[in-house]
């Protein structure tokens, strides 16, 4: 029987893993990103060879008479900033801050953004309504200058933050990402809503909190994990540009948008560019990386694209 | 469309409204002390006492909001109140100007750059998508597509001062002097200058704009352009590439206009680090500088400017996808 059937085509390989391990974007974004955790682990053990901590200043070894920071050198691998600090273990720690913040800020915002969502278009009616307006008014709000207003905020009387700046800028990015997730969410509920197999657990008479554990939500969570892929990136790129302003992560602790502050107000990167170079290229890199990774997941699981 | 209309309108005001009180809210509770953070730094006890008793500082906090929204009594000649005709945003001390006046000379140059920016990258990004979807995984679409990736991936102010690095201080220390590093020039006074002062901001905003439009345009083609309608008008013998550019692209262009106008919105609303790495005067560096001050009454207007841009813009959006729908077209006729 079985060798009267033409030959099947050649099987497409079966888990998901290996088949996003095949994608070649997939995979140039996975190595990537798995450096950048890699190095941003390390950080203390390169400081601790190096003998530099990250907000240790060298002033008489690193700078020359005129101030301008050593190249990169035995001492300094990648060289100095322009106070004198150690740019490689700068760098590796505000990989950790990039991660730290962009990690729990898009996690934050998927849970909230999906929870509304999807209660939002499960319901409908009133609630719906009322949670549609909600996301657009906090849409409308300007990012940057709103985030000064709750850096204001976060002042105490004494003038010393109340919570920590790195706390504040994982809030302040969640407080505006989940729109975007909830808007997803809520379209795809609203489309689930009526599918057969929604429909037919209503009518055996489950429970709201079962139709939306059980049926919506597991259908709706590939949706999420993928946008959570692609918004992770934006919020690392959003952190950098409120530290970069001053309005993020606060110096002395070190940020690749900090950084780039610095280099950028002293001018010294058109003598000395290694310390500009260094953290725009972990920034880049690691931007590049999740875009890769993203994109690569979703042309596997979405291939008409 | 008329009811779609006024549905929309009265979201929008409600939209508007509650961004105004929030934002009074947060700033009345943000900026601690605002009187003297208004002051100049040498200003006597008098001076802070009179801009406490202008600004209604002494009185609870709905007076103060009644104040702002209605006319309220007028602050070195200018008036206060959102619902007075003109709409007054209230009086900067610190800039000794109507907030409303500040916005509207910081306007031009926001406008110029973020329209000036919007044009080159919805060009660009048409041309580009275009050209990769043409032949999906061809050197075109790869080389494009690798393109894409780094606008996507480099921040603005990264590109700003990589931009600012090779064709500003680079070529000036070679002696070309191409591009100025920063500062605007009206479109009226000189429009060579004015386009010559914009160019470097323009590429900066617009490098990272493409990233995203030129993939969004090459999806809607390769979605179009397996279409019946397409094949009808192969079929027909018009050249291939009008129908691309023609038939094909009007029909991919509606999540183009969908984003186009949000992100237009983002960079009108304040394109702040363009802003501050150019040296442009606009409403973005007004809205940051004024926040980092303590200039509360700009800090609401400058938001209040941005959200309203952006529900404009939203608008806009609906509007222009609702008549270009030929479904719903068709449906209106019938009405």
């Amino acid at each position: 029987m079985s060798d009267a059937l033409p030959a099947a085509p050649e099987a497409p390989p079966r888990t998901l893993a290996s088949r996003i391990s095949r994608e070649r974007s997939a995979r140039f974004g996975l190595i990537t990103i798995a450096t950048v955790v890699l190095l941003a682990g390390a950080a203390p053990i390169v400081a601790a060879i190096t003998g530099h901590g990250p907000t240790d200043q060298y002033p008489a070894e690193a700078l020359s008479e005129a101030g301008v920071p050593v190249g990169p050198n035995g001492d300094f691998w990648l060289g100095a900033d322009g106070n004198g600090r150690d740019v490689l273990v700068r760098a590796l720690y505000g990989a950790r801050v990039s991660l730290l913040v962009g990690i729990p800020a898009t996690t934050i915002a998927a849970v909230l953004g999906t929870a509304i969502g999807v209660v939002s278009g499960y319901f409908g009616g009133a609630l719906d309504r009322v949670l549609s307006q909600v996301t657009d008014i906090v849409l409308s709000f300007p990012f940057v200058v709103t985030a000064l207003s709750l850096v204001a905020l976060n002042l105490g009387a004494d003038g010393s933050p109340r919570i920590s700046p790195v706390l504040l800028v994982i809030v302040v990015i969640a407080l505006f990402a989940w729109t975007y997730v909830a808007r997803l969410t809520r379209g795809l509920t609203l489309e689930l809503r009526h599918r057969p197999f929604v429909e037919a657990a209503i009518t055996l008479g489950a429970s709201h909190r079962r139709i939306i554990l059980r049926e919506i939500l597991p259908s709706v969570a590939p949706a999420v994990i993928i946008y959570w892929a692609v918004q992770l990136p934006t919020n690392i790129v959003a952190e950098a540009t409120l530290s970069f302003l001053g309005i993020g992560v606060q110096a002395p602790t070190p940020s690749w948008g900090n950084m780039i502050a610095d280099a950028q107000s002293t001018s010294l990167y058109q003598v000395q560019p290694w310390f500009l170079v260094v953290p725009a290229v972990g920034l880049f890199l690691t931007v590049l990386g999740f875009n890769a990774l993203s994109s690569g997941v979703r042309n596997v699981l979405d291939p008409a694209r | 469309m008329r009811a779609f209309l006024l549905r929309r309108a009265g979201r929008a005001l409600v939209t508007v409204f509650v961004v105004l009180i929030a934002t009074f809210g947060l700033t009345r509770i943000a900026y601690r002390n605002p009187a003297a953070s208004l002051a100049a730094r040498n200003d006597n006890q008098q001076v802070i006492e009179g801009i406490t008793r202008a600004l209604r500082l002494d009185e609870p906090w709905y007076l103060q909001l009644w104040h702002y929204l209605f006319r309220g009594p007028d602050i070195q000649g200018a008036p206060m109140g959102l619902f007075h005709a003109p709409p007054a945003l209230g009086y900067s001390f610190r800039r000794q100007q109507p907030v409303t006046d500040l916005i509207l000379s910081k306007i031009s140059a926001t406008a110029s750059l973020a329209l000036g920016a919007l044009v080159i990258w919805i060009l660009v990004s048409i041309l580009f998508g275009v050209l990769a979807a043409r032949r999906p995984g061809s050197l075109t679409d790869r080389v494009l597509g690798g393109f894409s990736y780094v606008g996507l991936s480099l921040p603005t102010f990264l590109t700003g001062i990589l931009l600012s690095y090779f064709l500003f201080f680079t070529l000036s220390t070679y002696g070309v002097r191409w591009f100025p590093s920063s500062g605007y020039v009206p479109l009226t006074e000189d429009p060579f200058e004015w386009a010559r002062h914009l160019l470097l901001p323009w590429a900066t905003i617009a490098l990272a704009e493409i990233g995203i439009f030129q993939r969004v345009v090459r999806a809607g083609m390769l979605d179009v352009l397996s279409a019946d309608f397409i094949r009808t008008a192969r079929a027909k013998g018009i050249p291939e590439w009008r129908v691309h550019f023609d038939h094909a692209l009007s029909a991919a262009l509606n999540p183009l206009i969908t984003l186009g106008g949000l992100e237009l919105a983002v960079v009108f609303g304040g394109a702040i680090v363009t802003e501050r790495i150019f040296g442009i005067d606009g409403v973005g560096r007004l809205a940051i500088d004024s926040a980092l001050t303590g200039d509360y009454p700009v800090v609401i207007g400058t938001t209040l400017f941005a959200s309203i841009v952006f529900i404009l813009a939203n608008f806009a959006v609906d509007v222009v996808t609702r008549l270009r729908d030929p479904n719903l077209r068709a449906a209106e006729a019938l009405v």
